[in-house]
């Protein structure tokens, strides 16, 4: 395909990613350098670096951040591992495997806010849950700062953990028959063919799921969001206290709002840029 | 005659009753809610949880969809029962014959005259409302996305310049970025949009075509079409990527050969490569609609007030409001049952979307 048909295919999408990609992040650095709030918006004034020092200053900025961090490191590696163990279980099921599949996809394509909100209502009085901890500890069971903080990432890994399962599972389709038959005529047990044989098999779909998942949990924002709203506020990820910052009613600060998204934003590409380039590597690879 | 049937082994009944477990741990939030769904108040709120041989009833959904209090809810049943079977039929029909668009258009538009009809048989809530803003946004956005998305594809697929994995790769770290980096522009930038129009009082013209009801000034913030544009774009990314990975299975030499015979490039790629795309395209549509249906954040802060089914969830079921527990279960029995029954009805093309928009990307 030459050049000029090339850009007349692709440049709907480029305009898109232009107008609405490209553009509102030039204009959130701006933005960032701006005190501009939400009950004022017409009145942008220019202060330089001072929304960044505010940010950096405010000590619910470092507990996000922390907690997001141990977000991530927690929920992503759970996650893949356990939906390994599903896959591969999956895998060895004869009949009834869609009925499986369907019913454990459940909770990876409800609606992130629903699913928080039902999962919530286990634990909350007269839930279920709630109920069995009375049973079994004579305690009443409440949602408490103390505690909010596991349920977050025991829910977020009961809500992603099929999205590991899936393509992992659809992964172990392609591994052909054969090669897992020989290692077994070699001897191999389970574990050494888990690790010779399936793992190597699946290298790119690890690498795959675990990019997708620091990026999912870095950002997330629904289930945090349903399960703190402002009553735990200590139990804020960076998205969430973000949005708090800046939309929040009559005293909302959309320029401090910025700063703390481009931060955000420099922090998940330290993470990320090894990736992108080593993807443009492949990608230039490719084509020569 | 015997059938050799495999003996039942002690592993396999431990592997099915560890994925039973799986299942447990999956589905019982939604059995939970379910069941309150269809409880009477007096047996969601006893200490001990009642968990068979409750009486059932159907207000909690009436109360949540409905405008009346005396309603039998099994006419309403019927009703829906009644339009799915109808719009199923119609799809399978489709499924079948050679040409199967007009079937399919026929069951799409049996479900928007079932839509547009059912508050005027029954009086409906402003939930209703949502539902339908939900339904109207989904699908614009699936039709735009898959439309840009798939020239896009198709286009990256194939050039082997360096533009290409320029643009590939910028749209990778844009899929990586938080939502929270585009919501304040976009919000920012409608606003001022907004101001420029009321100020030039180009906004209160008025436009028969756009003239949905309950929009009588031209504006951005608020309308389905800030939320559907927000949701398009940042979509973009996964939906190239995803769709170039199917593209670049086609062999070359399809398209080669009906150009051979004098066909545009364009035509072509309408002719040859997209009747042999559609399991691409039911993949990446499926994801696209559970992103613009399930979405959450840009609705509440683009639109104040034209919610969607998600932030309509959330804000009534939320501390202050009136709705009881029931009703919130019911709210999200509700909203989760259409995308089971779509997943359900997919599940093939989901799964080997992700296998392969994954294995080769």
């Amino acid at each position: 395909m030459n050049r000029r048909t090339f850009w007349w295919f692709t440049i709907p999408s480029v305009i898109v990613m232009l107008a609405l990609m490209v553009f509102p992040l030039i204009t959130t650095v701006w933005l960032g350098f701006q005190k501009l709030l939400l009950r004022d918006l017409n009145n942008p004034e220019w202060v330089g670096w001072d929304n960044y020092r505010d940010v950096l200053s405010d000590p619910e900025f470092w507990a996000a951040l922390r907690f997001t961090l141990v977000f991530v490191v927690v929920t992503v590696p759970v996650s893949m591992v356990f939906g390994l163990a599903v896959a591969l279980l999956l895998d060895r099921v004869g009949r009834g495997r869609a009925i499986y599949m369907a019913a454990l996809l459940l909770p990876f394509i409800v609606t992130p806010v629903v699913g928080t909100l039902i999962y919530e209502d286990l634990f909350e009085r007269g839930g279920l849950i709630s109920w069995l901890w009375e049973v079994f500890t004579d305690d009443a069971f409440a949602v408490s700062a103390s505690n909010v903080k596991v349920l977050i990432v025991v829910q977020y890994i009961w809500y992603v953990m099929p999205f590991a399962m899936i393509t992992f599972f659809a992964g172990l389709q392609t591994l052909p028959e054969e090669r897992v038959e020989a290692a077994a005529l070699d001897g191999a047990g389970f574990w050494r063919n888990l690790w010779h044989v399936t793992l190597p098999h699946l290298r790119l779909l690890v690498v795959f799921v675990g990019l997708i998942s620091v990026m999912d949990a870095y950002r997330v924002y629904d289930s945090v969001f349903v399960w703190t709203g402002n009553r735990f506020t200590e139990a804020h990820t960076l998205a969430v206290y973000n949005v708090r910052i800046a939309t929040a009613f009559d005293i909302g600060r959309l320029g401090k709002g910025n700063a703390i998204a481009v931060i955000t934003v420099i922090g998940i590409f330290v993470v990320l840029i090894p990736f992108l380039w080593r993807s443009y590597r492949d990608q230039i690879a490719e084509r020569t | 005659m015997q059938l050799s049937r495999p003996p039942i082994r002690p592993s396999r009944i431990a592997l099915h009753a560890v994925m039973i477990l799986l299942v447990v741990w999956s589905v019982t939030p939604f059995i939970w809610t379910a069941q309150t769904s269809i409880k009477f108040t007096r047996d969601v709120a006893s200490k001990t949880p009642v968990l068979w041989g409750y009486e059932t009833t159907a207000n909690a959904y009436r109360n949540f969809w409905l405008d009346s209090d005396d309603l039998n809810m099994w006419g309403v049943l019927a009703f829906i029962l009644v339009v799915a079977a109808v719009a199923t039929a119609l799809g399978l029909i489709g499924r079948r014959a050679r040409h199967g668009w007009p079937w399919f258009l026929g069951a799409t538009a049996v479900i928007c005259v079932a839509l547009w009809r059912f508050p005027r048989i029954w009086e409906a809530n402003d939930e209703y409302d949502f539902l339908v803003n939900s339904v109207v946004v989904t699908i614009l956005t699936m039709v735009i996305s898959l439309s840009i998305g798939l020239l896009a594809g198709y286009g990256l697929a194939r050039y082997t310049g360096i533009s290409g994995a320029v643009i590939l790769i910028v749209a990778l770290g844009f899929r990586a970025l938080p939502r929270t980096a585009f919501v304040l522009p976009y919000f920012f930038g409608a606003k001022e949009i907004d101001d420029w129009l009321t100020s030039t009082g180009v906004g209160s013209w008025n436009f028969p075509l756009i003239d949905f009801p309950g929009i009588d000034t031209l504006q951005i913030l608020d309308t389905r079409l800030a939320i559907v544009l927000a949701l398009v774009a940042v979509n973009q990314p996964f939906t190239i990527w995803m769709l170039r990975s199917f593209f670049i299975e086609v062999p070359k030499e399809m398209e080669e050969a009906a150009m051979m015979d004098g066909a545009t490039r364009l035509q072509a790629f309408r002719k040859v490569i997209i009747p042999i795309m559609w399991p691409a395209i039911i993949a990446t549509g499926l994801f696209t609609m559970l992103l613009a249906y399930n979405e959450y954040l840009f609705v509440r802060v683009l639109a104040p007030t034209e919610w969607t089914l998600p932030v309509a969830i959330v804000s009534l079921t939320g501390g202050e409001s009136s709705r009881t527990i029931t009703e919130a279960a019911a709210a999200s029995v509700s909203i989760t049952l259409p995308i089971v029954i779509v997943i359900i009805l997919f599940q093939k093309h989901l799964v080997r979307g992700l296998g392969a928009g994954a294995v080769k990307g």
